[in-house]
């Protein structure tokens, strides 16, 4: 379902939800004022109480079934109000963060489920590169050879005397156009930021770090593809999607918070 | 459901849907919002075949965590987390994201996959029932219990617990309030979250580079005795949005194994079940006979080694590998056993020492060969894994980034290693018990759902404790020193079978390609061990572990048939340890120096780390808090992993 772009936006659904809001309370006449001692059920109270149940139940209340809903809606009423009237409400800091996590699910649902065009994910990236810097390096997929020593100081000497051959491992002494992540599950972070920063060539480097020892490295090849649209485009609607939630809670509170007048004594 | 038997079953799922999903005043609204789903790739949508290019052989373990807990499991959400399957993804991804207790939180290396395992039963009711009016709860539910509970659940998180921890024992005696609910909401109810949750996960699947496989929580708990299994599906959601949650509570094993028989046979998808922690299950989960008392017959056996290929043996609720009872020349069969091996999950039922054999993986395994011995079918050839069955949405396995078992023991809480824990119980456990959650390494040729699911299914798969050591077996006949220094890897597969595979007894020892290496980013390794299970000339189940290779094996020489102590270097004020003990890789070519032709038996491997500190002394550190002198004795351990077996076949 693709809803026009007004209809998306965070200040439509408070003015909804506020005319919504306003009609639920006011209709009928009985708002719920705790100094009110009247709690009044007409014929349109009665109506929404059967509504419930038949929304609920799949089936219309029988009389004494509506009876029963009526008395358990009086009741509620009641203890609310006093809870009111106690404030309750405002010592409670179950019942706080109860009511404003219930503001912020309000103003994020629609963002849940939306459809991000094409043009809006571009965008995001565009407005968003931090999000995505490592996003080459973290894909390039590199080829390199390498032997093992258990001390630098072995690695530097067969360095410079050109006798590459390490001790044996179960470490791959070849890998082939792998993954930059799949490098890092099987050699450790140390060894993946120091491979990060050598230059492809036929000689050999190093020695680099790791949890292990010590590697000699002759990095072959490494292809960093950038950023391509197409293979980030899951990435990209998660996290627009994530962004959408977080901005339109900012957003909602920013339009409800412009309406009081904060005085902060500092 | 097609098949007749099912119109029973249908009942039961009824009743129970009546039973559990309690508020479901919600349902309508969720159902309205779900229908504009975004629409994912293929590639995402599917299981993975021909989307990534394979390796010719599994190339490295690919790490993730099978029993992961959120905001739609009853209990969860009970004990207060507010966290959902997208935030769930998201961490297990290596996002950061915000705990419910406020606290950012992050993995220090991502995970390969997750199965998100809520439980079936009620899925998402404690959620429906928190978020439903008080007078529908009062007057529509009718139900004291349900709205005390209710009341809990709202007055404050400590509460909350309480609730839901009587929720659990009620549902372990089988006493769950009968709400007043419609069932045909309910079932929707259920329905429209796994669908969700479906979509969901396809949107964070990404073959290559991280798996999001489909799964849930069987919760079968007769009188407390803790019969989960997490189910786990390898299909993409055009299979399995074709069936729904199967419910634990008043079904059995068999009847799930049917289930997932006839999913297979409607789908032509594939599913597999994981029991978990059988430490709680007082001796049923792998009994003798079947679970009425009769004699086990050849097809039951045949049945529950297709479904249950695995088994979790390591997790938050301890570890289930073995029990110092059971193998009392096992010096290392101690770990995670304090607190667990007192009874069944609420405590209700007290254990005794003749329930263990039933309750712990390697007697299972034992029992399984004297099983085939009877009827010629091994019903518990499982391989092993760990996972954590964190209840925070937080795939946390690492000791030094403990987020609790759930939000009510999240790091806010500082003191919950000391606390007395109580998850329907009232006394005998405490929050050092608990260990900080194990990991699945699944040996597969590339990152898909199709490539971690079979790699479960042909056993090549192992349990860590945490920590991500690469460890490997192959057995086969004639092995030498030779074959490792060559391509083993190729060896291996070419002229062997890797953990989880059978060998047909050939009138020789079988020897075994060993090599473990450590955590990169990790402590070093103290030794490697093989477990060997058998039944000798008489028929007895035996047992004998062989120190096989070890650190500094030329100064630490064996003395009266033991491995000495790899030391100790962990510094108890700091929660600190040098990595100047024990080894970075420790291989082997070991070949059985007791095989007797004939034989049926089965080998595993144990890896043990150097000491490092437990989450409970990162806590002690970084809280400021002083541990119980128990706890205190208990926070440096071994971590380890365990491989699957490989199974020696006699001919007869």
């Amino acid at each position: 379902m693709n809803l026009p772009g007004w209809a998306r936006e965070p200040l439509v659904h408070f003015i909804v939800l506020g005319a919504a809001l306003y009609v639920a309370l006011t209709w009928g006449g009985s708002p719920p004022d705790p100094a009110s001692r009247v709690i009044k059920v007409g014929a349109s109270e009665k109506e929404k109480i059967a509504e419930s149940w038949t929304l609920t139940m799949g089936r219309s209340p029988t009389d004494a079934e509506l009876d029963q809903a009526i008395d358990a809606y009086v009741r509620e009423e009641v203890l609310y109000r006093e809870a009111l009237r106690l404030g309750l409400d405002e010592s409670d800091a179950i019942v706080r963060r109860r009511l404003v996590s219930k503001m912020d699910f309000s103003a994020s649902l629609a963002a849940e489920t939306a459809e991000p065009s094409e043009e809006v994910l571009r965008a995001f990236l565009k407005e968003n590169p931090e999000l995505y810097a490592d996003y080459g390096t973290e894909n390039s997929r590199v080829s390199f050879d390498q032997s093992f020593f258990s001390s630098e100081a072995e690695a530097r000497v067969a360095l410079s005397s050109g006798a590459n051959a390490g001790e044996a491992t179960s470490l791959p002494a070849s890998i082939e156009t792998t993954a930059m992540r799949d490098v890092e599950a099987r050699f450790g972070q140390d060894f993946v930021s120091g491979l990060n920063v050598l230059e492809p060539g036929d000689d050999w480097q190093g020695p680099l770090p790791s949890g292990f020892g010590w590697h000699l490295v002759r990095l072959r090849e490494r292809a960093t593809e950038p950023p391509d649209f197409e293979s980030m485009r899951g990435a990209l609607a998660n996290d627009w999607r994530n962004a959408q939630i977080k901005t339109r809670k900012e957003r909602a509170y920013e339009v409800l918070r412009s309406a009081y007048r904060i005085d902060i004594d500092r | 459901m097609v098949d007749e038997k099912y119109a029973g079953q249908e009942k039961i799922v009824r009743q129970l849907w009546k039973t559990l999903s309690v508020a479901s005043v919600l349902a309508v609204a969720v159902a309205a919002c779900s229908e504009s789903e975004p629409t994912v790739s293929e590639t995402q949508s599917g299981d993975g075949t021909d989307t990534v290019e394979l390796a010719e052989f599994p190339d490295r373990p690919y790490w993730g965590d099978t029993h992961l807990h959120t905001d739609n499991s009853v209990d969860a959400f009970g004990f207060g987390t507010r966290l959902g399957p997208e935030e769930a993804l998201r961490f297990a991804r290596g996002e950061k994201v915000t705990a419910t207790t406020g606290a950012e939180t992050q993995l220090s290396r991502p995970l390969d996959f997750l199965v998100i395992a809520d439980h079936s039963d009620g899925l998402g009711a404690t959620r429906r029932l928190y978020d439903a009016p008080r007078w529908y709860v009062n007057w529509v539910m009718g139900d004291e219990t349900v709205l005390r509970w209710y009341d809990m659940m709202h007055e404050s998180p400590e509460q909350s617990t309480k609730a839901v921890g009587e929720l659990i024992s009620a549902a372990a005696e089988g006493n769950v309030p009968e709400a007043f609910a419609d069932p045909e909401a309910a079932a929707e109810a259920t329905k429209d979250i796994w669908n969700t949750q479906l979509s969901i996960l396809d949107r964070y699947n990404e073959p290559g580079v991280f798996t999001a496989l489909a799964g849930y929580e069987w919760t079968a708990m007769p009188n407390g005795n803790n019969l989960h299994r997490v189910v786990m599906f390898r299909d993409g959601s055009d299979k399995t949005r074709q069936t729904v949650p199967f419910p634990g509570i008043s079904t059995t094993a068999p009847q799930l194994w049917e289930y997932m028989r006839a999913y297979e046979k409607e789908t032509g998808g594939r599913v597999l079940a994981i029991p978990h922690n059988p430490n709680v299950s007082n001796g049923l989960m792998f009994q003798m006979t079947m679970e009425d008392g009769s004699p086990m017959t050849p097809e039951y056996a045949a049945l529950r080694a297709w479904a249950e290929p695995v088994v979790e043996v390591t997790q938050i609720k301890g570890d289930s590998e073995t029990h110092p009872y059971l193998s009392p020349n096992d010096e290392m069969a101690g770990f995670g056993v304090k607190g667990w091996e007192l009874g069944n999950l609420p405590l209700t039922e007290k254990t005794v020492p003749s329930m263990y054999a039933g309750s712990y993986a390697r007697s299972a395994l034992l029992r399984g060969l004297t099983l085939e011995a009877q009827m010629g079918v091994n019903p518990y050839t499982f391989g092993m894994i760990g996972s954590t069955d964190s209840h925070t949405s937080l795939a946390t396995g690492d000791e030094d980034n403990f987020w609790g078992k759930h939000t009510g023991n999240e790091q806010a809480y500082t003191d919950r290693a000391n606390k007395g824990q109580n998850l329907g119980t009232r006394e005998g456990r405490f929050g050092w018990h608990y260990l900080a959650g194990g990991y699945a390494a699944a040996w597969a040729r590339g990152n898909t759902r199709a490539e971690i699911f079979d790699a479960f299914a042909r056993r090549e798969v192992y349990a860590t404790t945490g920590p991500r050591m690469t460890v490997r077996i192959f057995g086969g006949f004639g092995f030498t020193e030779a074959d490792l220094d060559g391509d083993w890897v190729r060896t291996g597969y070419t002229r062997g079978v890797p953990m989880g595979g059978e060998l047909d007894d050939q009138g020789d020892a079988p020897s075994f390609l060993i090599t473990a290496m450590k955590d990169p980013d990790g402590a070093n390794l103290d030794r490697v061990q093989v477990i060997k299970g058998w039944l000798d000339a008489s028929g007895q189940m035996q047992e004998q572990i062989y120190d096989v290779v070890w650190s500094d094996m030329d100064s630490r020489r064996r003395s009266g048939g033991r491995v000495p102590a790899v030391g100790d270097t962990v510094n108890r004020d700091d929660a600190t340890y040098s990595n100047n003990i024990g080894a970075t890789e420790l291989r082997t070519v070991w070949t059985d120096p007791n095989y007797r032709p004939g034989q049926r038996a089965f080998y595993y491997v144990r890896v043990l780390e150097i000491p490092t500190p437990r989450w409970t002394l990162f806590d002690a550190v970084r809280f400021g808090v002083k541990l119980s002198d128990e706890a205190m004795a208990d926070a440096v351990a071994q971590e380890r992993a365990y491989t699957s077996p490989i199974w020696l076949q006699s001919k007869s």
